[in-house]
């Protein structure tokens, strides 16, 4: 969005907040796979990812400086569209995450991922709405924010730079991310039910 | 730092400030579009979302229903005045539109709440058949629904009514200054009126030899193709004169179709 990045120029703050983003979002590739899909490093050890991004249980990771290593699948949900993987541990700050319970509809929030294959890509808007994309459905983030294939599983954060949600689908124009108090609690199941 | 979170916030604050003056309008099948309470009782939205001979139901954003009814309508500029009385509600704060310039950041907002920004892409806007100056152009995208909806500046005041319905080729929206002088002439008189002269008029370039035979500046001016009988334009001699003669020199289309609305910008 235009007016965003004349925002950016002159408010560095945005500029920052995508420096940080861009250290915790990974690369995705499928072992077959020909694309690239994006995810999120939620702690040293652990990533996180659609399920629809990460076949198999061995998928190749990279990170923002360039490193490629081998993450594990922990555990997929496929209805949930959520994946989770062990890594070695990285090194690398996790991403700080936010209360997507406290979002509020017209908020400032930017994307993350690797559109077209354009690695670590920002794109910027608003949150359009949050609820159900069709009736009795489950709850997303809706944002007026322009996503193409490979952002799928990267972050969607607020003007804090936490990560506030996961980029799952194009909907209507529309960014469909799964709140990120879902993917914690997924997360959460997912390693006690491992440990 | 904070600067951008501010702003944030503003735009959070700005949309929930305005749902509260926002309706989803069901005026047609499954899609509802969206009204905004302009004075109280009077709910303005997009004409093309009410459909003729249709029951009008508004849901305010806390789920309540009312019944509505169409007080007037203006096709050419696409916005639709419906009377409701909704208690509760309190009527939109209105900008002065004349303070918006080209730039500036904007959202346009659909009954729900749901949002969409952008920036002002051009003032002045004025093609085809709308008149010049009432519409704004935008650099958003105008979500299904989001007909009828409000343009607002990021303190939530309402600057404008966007519509799909304005132009087939922009996004843009109908100037709160516009709005309001349909939504007083539903005050006044119970309608909308508009301009009527019966001219068909094509606009053309004056060649520069004509220009300076007729001793004229401006660069264009209309043919008048044709002229409806029984019309305003058919009454007088010089209507008829003009038509005869199949070419009148007068000022350019926009300015033609101001001056039948009259000095004030009225159209009668």
């Amino acid at each position: 969005m235009s007016a965003l990045l004349a925002a950016e120029e002159s408010i560095p703050h945005l500029a920052r907040i995508a420096d940080q983003l861009r250290q915790v979002t990974v690369e995705i590739r499928s072992p077959g796979g020909s694309g690239v899909g994006a995810g999120i490093l939620w702690a040293p050890d652990l990533v996180v990812t659609n399920a629809h991004v990460a076949r198999g249980s061995c998928v190749g990771v990279g990170l923002a400086d360039e490193r490629w290593i081998e993450a594990h699948l922990v555990v997929a949900d496929r209805r949930m569209d959520l994946a989770l993987f062990r890594i070695p541990r990285c090194g690398v700050a996790p991403a700080a995450l936010g209360d997507s319970d406290t979002l509020r509809v017209g908020a400032l929030v930017v994307a993350l991922g690797h559109p077209l294959g354009l690695r670590r890509t920002l794109t910027a808007g608003v949150v359009h709405a949050l609820g159900p994309a069709r009736p009795g459905g489950r709850r997303f983030i809706h944002a007026d924010v322009r996503l193409a294939p490979g952002n799928s599983g990267g972050p969607l954060a607020d003007t804090a730079g936490q990560v506030v949600g996961m980029n799952t689908m194009i909907a209507g124009g529309l960014a469909l991310a799964i709140p990120i108090n879902d993917v914690g609690r997924f997360v959460a199941s997912a390693t006690a039910s491992t440990t | 730092m904070t600067t951008v979170m501010d702003l944030s916030n503003a735009l959070a604050g700005a949309v929930e400030r305005v749902s509260g003056w926002m309706f989803a309008v069901h005026g047609r099948p499954r899609l509802p579009s969206t009204g905004v309470q302009w004075r109280t009782g009077l709910v303005v939205t997009a004409n093309h979302t009410v459909e003729h001979d249709r029951e009008v139901t508004l849901t305010g954003h806390d789920g309540r229903s009312f019944a509505a009814s169409v007080a007037g309508r203006d096709p050419s500029l696409d916005i639709a005045v419906l009377r409701a009385v909704v208690d509760g509600v309190s009527a939109a704060d209105v900008a002065d539109d004349g303070d918006v310039r080209v730039g500036h950041l904007v959202m346009a907002l659909g009954a729900g709440p749901r949002a969409s920004a952008g920036i002002v892409s051009a003032l002045d806007v004025g093609r085809g058949r709308h008149a010049a100056g009432d519409l704004i152009a935008v650099d958003l995208t105008l979500y299904p629904g989001f007909s009828g909806g409000p343009l607002v500046d990021v303190r939530g005041r309402v600057i404008g009514i966007t519509t799909s319905g304005a132009s087939r080729h922009l996004q843009c929206a109908i100037r709160a200054t516009a709005v309001t002088r349909l939504v007083e002439h539903v005050i006044r008189g119970g309608r909308i009126p508009r301009a009527y002269l019966g001219v068909g008029t094509q606009p053309v370039e004056l060649p520069h030899p004509l220009r300076e035979r007729l001793g004229r500046a401006q660069q264009t001016a209309i043919i008048v193709v044709h002229v409806k009988s029984d019309s305003p334009a058919a009454g007088g001699s010089r209507g008829r004169a003009s038509a005869r003669s199949g070419r009148r020199s007068g000022h350019d289309d926009h300015s033609a179709r101001r001056r039948a609305a009259g000095p004030s910008g009225d159209r009668r």
